[in-house]
C-alpha cells in the first residue's frame, strides 16, 4: 500500500504547499503591520523551504533515474541490520502468509477506482449530515457501507448499523444532552410540518 | 514534594469517577493497541472530542491511560501470529513468535505482557526522579526561549518524521503554524484568513485539524486496502495459563535486564528525535550484547522478548518529560497528547512545576497504575483480544468516520467544521499519499498560538536582543546542530535503523 501511495509525485504536494503559503503570505500583506507579522514570519520562510524542497524533489529523480535501485523489501533490509548485529543470520519468520499480503502492489487503475468510491462515501456522508443531519446520515451510511463496501450480510449491516445508532444516540443526545446538527433539509421538512 | 507525590496518589485512587475514566482508558488502550489500522495517535485524536468538556485531570488520566497501554497489547499478535502491530512490535517477533512455534506462546506473551508493564512503571518513576533535576532549567526559560522551544519542537519532530528529509517536517510544521494563526489577531484585533465567516474569528478547531489530518487519510487508506488478515495460521496459538504464569516469572528471574532497558528507554523516549522504535530495537540490541548466549537471540530467547517490551513502553513516561516541561514531544503521539492537553488548558511549561504539579504528579501515578491494570486485565483476557487481529479493516471504517464526523461537530457544535474537516483531510491525504510526514502539523498548530504570544512578549521585553541571552542562544544551537545533523544524515546512505524508527 505505502509503495502504491510512495509513487505519487512529492513534487506535487511540494507545489500544492508553496502554492498554499505564497497565498496566506499574499493575503496577509494586506493586514496592519501588526496582523501581518506572525504570518510573514512564519509564510516567507516556508516558501523558501518550498523552493527547495522543489529542488530536492528534482535531485531525487535524477538520482533514481542514474541509481541501481535497492530492489530489498523492509524486512529484508531490517534482517541483514539486526542479522549484522547479532552476529549470526536472523530469519524474521513472520507469517508467510501475511507477508505475502504486505507490498502487494494495487494497480494504478483499481487503486484510483478505490480512492474515488471511498472519498465518494465520506464525501456523500458529510454532505448528508449537513442536509440531513446526524441521526439520518449515520443509520444511512453505516447500512450502506457495510453492504456494498465491505460486504457484509443484510442482517449484519442492519444489526450494526441500528445497534451503533442507538447506542450513539444515548450515548450524546441522552446523557450527555448533546444536540447534535438536524440538517438543513430535515429543518425545512419539518417546519413544512409545523414542527 | 512528598506531599503533593503522595496527595495525588491518594486523590486518584479515591476518586472513583477518575478510577473509571482509567478503567476505561486502560480498556480501549488494550482494545486499539490490538485492533489493525487504529494506532495510538490515531486513538488519542478520535478521544479528544469526548474529553473536552472533561475537567483537566479526569481529561488528561483518561487520555495518559490509553495512550500508555497501547503497546502492552499491541504484542499479542506479534507472538501468536508473526502479525506487528507497530514498528516496536517488530523486534518482539524476532524471538516471540519462535517461541510461539516452539509451543511456548504462553511463556512468550506472560513475559512480554510482564515486561511491558514494568517498563511502563519504571518510565514513570525515571519521569519522577528527572523532576526536581530539571526543575531550575524549566523555571529558568523565559518568553524568549518559548518562542524557540516551539521552533526546537518543530525541528526535532520533522527530523523524526521526515525519514530522511527534515525540509518536508518543517514545511509541515509551518503549515500547522500559518493555520494556528487563522482567527482574530490579539494584537490588532484584526480577523486573519477569516474573512466574514464568525465561526472563525476564534480560531481553527484544533480538534477538526487533527481529526482532519491524522483519522481521516488513515481511514481512506484503510478503506482502499481493506480486507482482513484472517488467512494467517493460528498454529502455535494455543498456550495454557500454567506457561503463561511461567512467562510473567521470567521477568523478576531477568530482572537486571528488565531493569536496565527499562531505564535505556525512559532516556531514549526523553530524547526527542529518537524515533518511535528506536527504543525496542536498541534494547534488544542491547540484550543481544550483553548476553553470554548471543547465539540463542532470533530463534525464541526469552530476554528478546523481555528487552524490546520493558524499552518500548518505558519511552512513554520518558517522552511525557519534554512534553509537559519543554512543550516538546519525542513522538507524534506525544504530538498528538499534547494537542490534546492543550484542548484542556493544560499548558507546557514552567507552571506545570509552579502551578500543576499535582497533576504531573497524578499523571505519573496514572502510568503506574493504569501499566498495573493493564498487565493484570491482558493477562487473563489477552486470548481473547488476539482475536480482534482478525477483523476485517474495511469494517471498522465507517464507524471512525462517523465517530470523526461527531467529534468535529461536537466540540463547537458548528456545521461549518464539517466543512473544513474535508478540506483539511484533502490535503492530510494528499500528505499521507507523498509520504509526507503530518506529525509537524500538530506541533505547528498546537505550537503556533503559544509561539506568537512568547515572540510578542520577548520582543516587548528585550527587541531582537533576545536572540543573544545564553539560554536562547544555546536553544539556537539545538536547532541549528539539529537541521545540520539532518543534512548529514540525508546527504549518506542508511545506517543502523534507518527506516525502522520513522513516525508520520
Amino acid at each position: 500500500m505505502k509503495s502504491s501511495i510512495m509513487k505519487y509525485s512529492n513534487s506535487f504536494m511540494t507545489v500544492v504547499m508553496l502554492a498554499i503559503f505564497v497565498v496566506l503570505v499574499g493575503i496577509a500583506s494586506g493586514y496592519p503591520a501588526g496582523a501581518r507579522f506572525m504570518p510573514f514570519v512564519i509564510g516567507i520562510p516556508a516558501i523558501i523551504l518550498g523552493v527547495a524542497q522543489l529542488a530536492l524533489d528534482a535531485r531525487e529523480r535524477w538520482r533514481r533515474e542514474h541509481e541501481v535501485a535497492d530492489t530489498r523489501s523492509e524486512i529484508e533490509k531490517a534482517e541483514e541490520t539486526v542479522s549484522r548485529m547479532v552476529g549470526h543470520h536472523v530469519d524474521f519468520k513472520i507469517s508467510h502468509e501475511f507477508m505475502a499480503g504486505v507490498g502487494d502492489e494495487i494497480p494504478a487503475e483499481e487503486m484510483a477506482r478505490r480512492e474515488r468510491l471511498i472519498w465518494g462515501y465520506f464525501l456523500s456522508f458529510i454532505l448528508g449530515v449537513i442536509l440531513f443531519g446526524f441521526w439520518v446520515a449515520i443509520p444511512t451510511f453505516l447500512v450502506v457501507f457495510l453492504r456494498f463496501q465491505a460486504k457484509s450480510s443484510w442482517p449484519m449491516s442492519l444489526g450494526l448499523s441500528i445497534g451503533a445508532s442507538l447506542a450513539m444516540y444515548f450515548f450524546f443526545e441522552r446523557l450527555f444532552r448533546v444536540v447534535l446538527h438536524t440538517g438543513f433539509v430535515t429543518d425545512y421538512l419539518l417546519s413544512l410540518l409545523g414542527r | 514534594m512528598i506531599q503533593i507525590m503522595f496527595g495525588s496518589l491518594y486523590a486518584m485512587l479515591t476518586s472513583p469517577h477518575i478510577m473509571g475514566l482509567m478503567l476505561l482508558g486502560v480498556f480501549l488502550g488494550l482494545i486499539v493497541g490490538v485492533t489493525p489500522g487504529i494506532g495510538g495517535r490515531l486513538s488519542i485524536a478520535l478521544a479528544i472530542p469526548f474529553v473536552f468538556g472533561m475537567d483537566m485531570v479526569s481529561g488528561a488520566v483518561f487520555l495518559v491511560t490509553m495512550h500508555a497501554v497501547n503497546g502492552t497489547s499491541g504484542q499479542i499478535s506479534s507472538i501468536l501470529f508473526g502479525v506487528p502491530g507497530d514498528g516496536d512490535d517488530a523486534a518482539t517477533i524476532l524471538d516471540g513468535y519462535p517461541m510461539a512455534k516452539k509451543g511456548e506462546a504462553g511463556r512468550a506473551l506472560g513475559a512480554s505482557i510482564t515486561a511491558s508493564g514494568v517498563g511502563g512503571i519504571i518510565g514513570a518513576i525515571v519521569f519522577a526522579v528527572m523532576i526536581p533535576i530539571l526543575e531550575p532549567v524549566v523555571l529558568a526559560f523565559s518568553p524568549a526561549e518559548f518562542f524557540l522551544l516551539a521552533i526546537l519542537g518543530i525541528t526535532f519532530i520533522s527530523f523524526i518524521s521526515g525519514a530522511g528529509n527534515i525540509v518536508r517536517g518543517l514545511i509541515v510544521g509551518l503549515y500547522g503554524m500559518i493555520l494556528a494563526t487563522v482567527g482574530m489577531d490579539p494584537q490588532t484585533g484584526t480577523p486573519r484568513f477569516a474573512g466574514d465567516y464568525l465561526f472563525l474569528w476564534d480560531g481553527l478547531s484544533l480538534v477538526t485539524a487533527v481529526l482532519a489530518l491524522f483519522a481521516v487519510p488513515e481511514m481512506i487508506a484503510l478503506g482502499i486496502k481493506g480486507g482482513s488478515i484472517s488467512s494467517i495460521s493460528v498454529e502455535g496459538a494455543r498456550y495454557s495459563y500454567r506457561q503463561l504464569f511461567e512467562g510473567v516469572m521470567e521477568v523478576p528471574r531477568h530482572w537486571w535486564l528488565a531493569l536496565r532497558t527499562s531505564i535505556i528507554g525512559a532516556i531514549i523516549g526523553m530524547i526527542p528525535g529518537l524515533g518511535s522504535s528506536a527504543a525496542a530495537w536498541f534494547c534488544y540490541g542491547h540484550a543481544v550484547q550483553t548476553s553470554k548466549h548471543p547465539e540463542r537471540f532470533g530463534k525464541g530467547a526469552v530476554e528478546g522478548v523481555i528487552a524490546p517490551e520493558t524499552g518500548s513502553n518505558s519511552r512513554e513516561g520518558g517522552s511525557l518529560l519534554p512534553t509537559l516541561f519543554f512543550g516538546i514531544p519525542g513522538s507524534s503521539g506525544m504530538a498528538v497528547l499534547m494537542g490534546a492537553f492543550l484542548i484542556l488548558g493544560i499548558q507546557p511549561g514552567p507552571k506545570m512545576i509552579t502551578e500543576h504539579l499535582d497533576l504531573v504528579w497524578t499523571l505519573i501515578w496514572a502510568l503506574v497504575v493504569g501499566n498495573l491494570i493493564a498487565v493484570g486485565f491482558l493477562l487473563f483476557i489477552c486470548r481473547w483480544v488476539a482475536m480482534l487481529t482478525f477483523i476485517n479493516g474495511a469494517k471498522i471504517v465507517p464507524f471512525i468516520i462517523v465517530l470523526v464526523a461527531l467529534g468535529s461537530y461536537i466540540n463547537e457544535g458548528q456545521w461549518e467544521n464539517l466543512v473544513i474537516l474535508v478540506g483539511l483531510s484533502v490535503i492530510g491525504y494528499g500528505l499521507l499519499k507523498a509520504g509526507w510526514p503530518r506529525a509537524p502539523f500538530v506541533i505547528g498548530l498546537v505550537l503556533g498560538k503559544i509561539a506568537e504570544e512568547s515572540l510578542h512578549k520577548a520582543l516587548d521585553l528585550w527587541g531582537v536582543q533576545f536572540f543573544v541571552r545564553p539560554l536562547s542562544l544555546g536553544i539556537i544551537g539545538l536547532i541549528v546542530a539539529t537541521i545540520a545533523f539532518a543534512i548529514y544524515k540525508s546527504l549518506r546512505p542508511a545506517k543502523l535503523f534507518g527506516g525502522m524508527g520513522a513516525v508520520r
